[in-house]
């Protein structure tokens, strides 16, 4: 099972076995990772799921999907250059070791 | 969910604010025509885009807007009287013409050349349908004047409408581009409203609460899609084309006249909704002309003597609880147009974005949000044209369509989402 490791803005490290082809925000709520709500529910309208993919895995990772890139201009707090909106990231094999900061709040 | 910066980029249009400048680019409506029915009548007083001017109509017909003070001490010209070919401050005497030129001093010996250093701010003011519209921008880039069908098919053809509506111009926008609402709100219009009644796509829109959004580019702004479950293997679609900045056209029920709506901004806290409705290849009939001017359908019945609505936040619209409770007006409120005003307005005189919840169903909001913004910070950064400048880009007409599955909706109705002069809409 791939690994996906969520990075508290305190710092505290959360890493969970995933499933491949579910997605990076259900992957979060399951596990009770704090800070990735989801709210609502994976279609990319909410954006109460925004991450920070760490550098090395922006390229892995890839582009945020049409409406995902008009939330993140619209609705996050802070947008970076790993900005993603969780829920359209899916788990798969090459993204085992995925590390990811989560901000200290969600809209 | 909005961040705050974005809300205020978007809501403010005074002058000098990106929002104010791009509104600037367009031509848009500044009244109604029949509020100046005819030479010499009396001048309009009217708030644009947080500006106070005033409208006249001079003795040659001619149509001015100009700066609502004098020149000389501030006097508002609402109380100038309107002769001779110009607009005369009653304070001193002194005129100026639709072009804003103070073309009379009376009290000064040196008349004529001191007038003629004295000039008001001036808009172009032109009449196309039953609306006379402006243009506050630059004069140097004053695009062509505007081809909304509704304008310029025969009067008989056409009826326009406006009211006051006391919130920021966006929220009552966003309103037109959301159609999940229309199920629930105007469930009772659907079934009752003379000029909504009776379309087969009605009870596609009563049977499918759930409505699925895509949302599509156009040259202008957007064409937003909402799809709702028909018979075996066929979906319904209703397409409401949006055309920057602030110019929606409803889905057509039936053979309904078709309507739409522009929402101009009087300040940040006030709008304008003007309400349309046309046929394109027939004239209203004697019962639906009626119908709007009792302000039914997208309309509103009026104050005598004004555009605030009858129903309006000082009565609680009206609200009658029996009829909430029976389903006759869903929300209590009666009238399409009152039902939304009453829910925009209850938002607050500007809706705090950083606290709302944003389903899929909003996916049209949030594409329209993100095109103003960068339209409005590509015109402050770079002088870029905003879409929907083009006279071009108003040639566009809403849709109500019922397509196979597998199709794409843009696809599928490209021609039907055109002005075709002379050709019925595609409506179920």
């Amino acid at each position: 099972m791939p690994k996906v490791i969520y990075v508290g803005a305190d710092g505290q490290e959360f890493a969970v076995d995933a499933v491949v082809g579910e997605s990076v925000m259900a992957t979060a709520v399951k596990n009770g990772v704090p800070g990735i709500i989801g709210e609502c529910g994976g279609n990319a309208s909410c954006a109460t799921c925004h991450v920070w993919v760490r550098e090395e895995f922006v390229a892995a990772v890839g582009e945020p999907n049409d409406m995902e890139e008009d939330l993140l201009d619209l609705a996050v707090s802070e947008r970076r250059a790993g900005s993603r909106l969780s829920c359209q990231v899916a788990v798969s094999p090459e993204l085992d070791g995925l590390t990811l900061d989560v901000p200290p709040v969600q809209p | 969910m909005l961040r705050q910066d974005i809300n205020d980029l978007l809501t403010r249009t005074g002058p000098g604010t990106p929002m104010g400048e791009l509104f600037r680019q367009y031509w848009m409506p500044a009244c109604l025509a029949e509020e100046l029915p005819e030479d010499d009548c009396p001048p309009v007083r009217l708030k644009l885009l947080s500006e106070r001017l005033i409208a006249f109509r001079d003795s040659h017909g001619r149509y001015g807007l100009i700066d609502e003070f004098c020149a000389h001490r501030g006097a508002s010209l609402w109380f100038g009287r309107n002769e001779e070919g110009g607009l005369r401050c009653p304070y001193h005497g002194w005129k100026y013409d639709v072009t804003g030129q103070c073309v009379e001093v009376p009290s000064e010996a040196d008349n004529s050349s001191f007038c003629q250093n004295v000039k008001l701010t001036a808009y172009p003011l032109v009449k196309i349908g039953d609306v006379l519209w402006t243009y506050m921008g630059d004069p140097a880039t004053q695009p062509p004047l505007p081809e909304f069908e509704f304008a310029l098919v025969p009067p008989e053809q056409t009826y326009t409408s406006k009211r006051l509506q006391q919130c920021n111009w966006l929220q009552a926008f966003e309103g037109g581009i959301d159609s999940s609402h229309v199920t629930f709100l105007h469930s009772g219009g659907l079934q009752n409203d003379p000029l909504f009644k009776g379309a087969k796509g009605n009870e596609y829109n009563q049977n499918d609460k759930k409505p699925f959004f895509e949302v599509a580019d156009s040259d202008g702004g957007l064409f937003v899609g909402a799809r709702r479950n028909a018979e075996d293997g066929r979906y319904y679609w209703r397409i409401t084309p949006w055309v920057m900045p602030c110019f929606t056209m409803v889905p057509p029920r039936g053979d309904h006249p078709i309507h739409g709506h522009f929402w101009i901004p009087i300040d940040d806290e006030n709008c304008w909704a003007y309400s349309f409705d046309y046929h394109p290849v027939r004239a209203l009939t004697a019962a639906e002309r009626q119908a709007m001017i009792e302000g039914h359908g997208v309309h509103s019945e009026n104050i005598p003597g004004t555009y605030r609505p009858v129903a309006n936040r000082d009565n609680d619209y009206l609200m009658d609880r029996e009829k909430q409770r029976t389903g006759e007006y869903y929300s209590g409120v009666k009238g399409i147009a009152i039902q939304d005003a009453s829910l925009q307005e209850s938002m607050g005189p500007i809706a705090d974005r950083t606290k709302e919840r944003l389903v899929p169903a909003d996916a049209g909001i949030i594409k329209a949000r993100q095109k103003l913004r960068k339209a409005a910070i590509a015109l402050r950064d770079h002088g870029t044209t905003p879409p929907g400048v083009d006279p071009a880009h108003h040639r566009v007409r809403s849709a109500a369509v019922v397509l196979p599955h597998a199709e794409a909706f843009l696809d599928a109705c490209r021609e039907d989402v055109r002005v075709r002069p002379g050709m019925p809409i595609a409506s179920v």
